[in-house]
């Protein structure tokens, strides 16, 4: 069982992955023997379990193909899961997937995912709307989450003019819109240049003072070591070890750690690093 | 978290489609230069038979106006409703409007009407045009059976559109609906009224519901038909109506939740 920092009490479990698998069929087309597709399946996660508390920062560490955004489409709804559950903030999301959408947003990696010929505070207001913000707070509150993630100046821009770092940004104040109890970012600061990331990984680091549980995917050591409160490692589907981190702790700490985690522990240059704990 | 009402996520929609299609600046006006074109075209045509040919009792060119303006509504609302699902899925849009807070067959839903409702404008601009520019007579409408037949008319379009995204979602292929509502276009009464067509082919035709929805709209505009003899048209379409939007929808969210377990909603 996967738990919150040492010393501060667990009131809430904010998400919980119980013995979770998803596996993706891969059927081929018919007259396959033109193409050659590849038959058979992909098991994404197996028997993940893990608990995160109300307000953390959980940061999930794994290489391409490791689950990490299955993870985060199962606590969205986006995907079920084929065995096992996942419950946010006590919803099944299999069950209850309408109260859970309604709790938590979702920065998704790729960032094209708006309406190109809308502008940033247009897109905004349209799906503000479909997240039900009231008619009197939505113009307030889309100027709040378009001024947090610094695109004020650019409100009015076509989306479709916009950089790939924008459009990242503009994806995470789409997330924050509802306010959401569970924030998922998949790899936020991919696109963005280093001084923009430094500042995101403090935004982020704010955001369990509002009692928002954020889960960060990423392969990227700086940004774990940064902003995470837990880190949980992830190789092909499987959670192979999990911790309490330090924010803003060192990066070889981090390195080391993710490398004797996954079993090659010659890339772990930091010899201090504290030994995995197994995932049951 | 307060609750905004259908209608206003209905003009959230509508106004995304509208600022999109506006946009599009080139394509916008080219649109209405089309409509333009294609009722000089039938005005031609119509002329071109003579006025002795009148079908259903009334002149060739209405006939025309009536049957291909509200045939292309219904048909490019299905297609314009289509191509927005295609749309979402190739930028992944859809994944992020499945997850908001409002329903996903809510969302499709009011997508669909949002499609619907730009189309119509498009059917209110052609028979504007048929009248003011071309003359189209009017003699003693039945505005009240007009609407009725309308609204039970969208209804069942709706319910196509809904069938088509689901096609489009389970298998990718939601352009089949399309196909196959253009490929009995030919027995809905367009372009000629259907009793010139032979008598099993008559029986296919009632089948369809297009061939209803023309044949009241006709009824109600061009010859100002009472509501008692709209009856078997209405009853048709209600019943029509009351079938396949409760079907589709059901559809619809086993479809989604397919997609959800495969992983898939998003492949196109």
């Amino acid at each position: 069982m996967y738990m919150g920092p040492v010393g501060l009490p667990i009131s809430m479990d904010a998400v919980v992955f119980n013995s979770v698998s998803k596996v993706f069929q891969h059927r081929p087309a018919l007259f396959n023997w033109v193409g050659r597709e590849r038959a058979g399946s992909t098991e994404a996660l197996r028997g993940v379990s893990l608990r995160l508390p109300v307000g953390g920062v959980l940061v999930l560490l794994g290489p391409n193909g490791s689950g990490k955004t299955t993870a985060l489409k199962l606590i969205s709804t986006m995907l079920i899961p084929d065995a096992g559950n996942v419950i946010v903030c006590g919803s099944d999301t299999l069950l209850d997937g309408d109260t859970v959408r309604c709790k938590v947003g979702f920065a998704m990696a790729h960032e094209r995912t708006f309406f190109p010929r809308l502008t940033a505070r247009e897109n905004l207001d349209f799906f503000a709307t479909l997240e039900n913000v009231s008619k009197n707070e939505r113009s307030k509150r889309v100027d709040e989450k378009l001024e947090r993630v610094g695109l004020t100046a650019a409100a009015d821009t076509l989306v479709m003019k916009f950089s790939t770092g924008m459009y990242q940004r503009l994806g995470v104040a789409r997330a924050l819109l509802k306010n959401p109890e569970v924030l998922l970012l998949d790899e936020p600061t991919r696109s963005l240049d280093p001084g923009s990331a430094l500042h995101f990984w403090d935004f982020v680091r704010e955001l369990p003072v509002t009692r928002t549980t954020v889960i960060l995917a990423t392969h990227n050591f700086q940004e774990a070591a940064t902003v995470g409160d837990h880190v949980a490692i992830l190789q092909r589907g499987v959670l192979v070890a999990g911790r309490p981190s330090v924010p803003g702790s060192s990066l070889d700490v981090m390195r080391a750690f993710y490398f004797q985690s996954v079993g090659e522990p010659e890339y772990a240059e930091a010899i201090s690093a504290p030994s995995p704990q197994e995932m049951p | 978290m307060s609750q905004v009402s259908l209608l206003e996520k209905l003009i959230a929609i509508a106004r995304r489609d509208v600022l999109t299609a506006v946009r599009y600046r080139n394509g916008f006006i080219l649109g209405l230069l089309g409509t333009f074109a294609e009722m000089l075209a039938f005005f031609y045509l119509a002329r071109a038979i003579g006025p002795s040919f009148r079908p259903e009792g009334v002149s060739f060119f209405a006939f025309l106006v009536v049957g291909i303006g509200f045939y292309t509504f219904l048909i490019s609302g299905v297609q314009a409703f289509l191509s927005t699902v295609q749309e979402a899925q190739q930028t992944g849009t859809i994944e992020v409007l499945l997850t908001t807070s409002t329903p996903a067959p809510v969302l499709i839903f009011l997508s669909a009407f949002s499609a619907f409702a730009g189309k119509a404008a498009k059917l209110v601009f052609d028979l504007v045009i048929g009248l003011i520019v071309f003359r189209v007579v009017l003699p003693h409408p039945n505005l009240a059976g007009t609407a009725v037949i309308f609204l039970l008319s969208l209804a069942v379009a709706l319910a196509l559109g809904v069938l088509a995204a689901s096609l489009q979602i389970a298998l990718q292929k939601g352009s089949a609906v399309l196909w196959l509502l253009s490929s009995v276009g030919f027995l809905t009464g367009t372009l000629f009224p259907v009793n010139v067509l032979p008598l099993p082919l008559q029986w296919a035709a009632w089948l369809i519901p297009i061939t209803h929805s023309l044949s009241g709209m006709r009824g109600a505009l061009l010859l100002g038909q009472s509501t008692s003899q709209l009856a078997p048209e209405i009853l048709w379409l209600s019943l029509a109506a009351l079938l396949l939007l409760p079907t589709s929808l059901f559809i619809l969210s086993w479809v989604l939740r397919r997609g959800r377990r495969a992983g898939t909603l998003s492949f196109y």
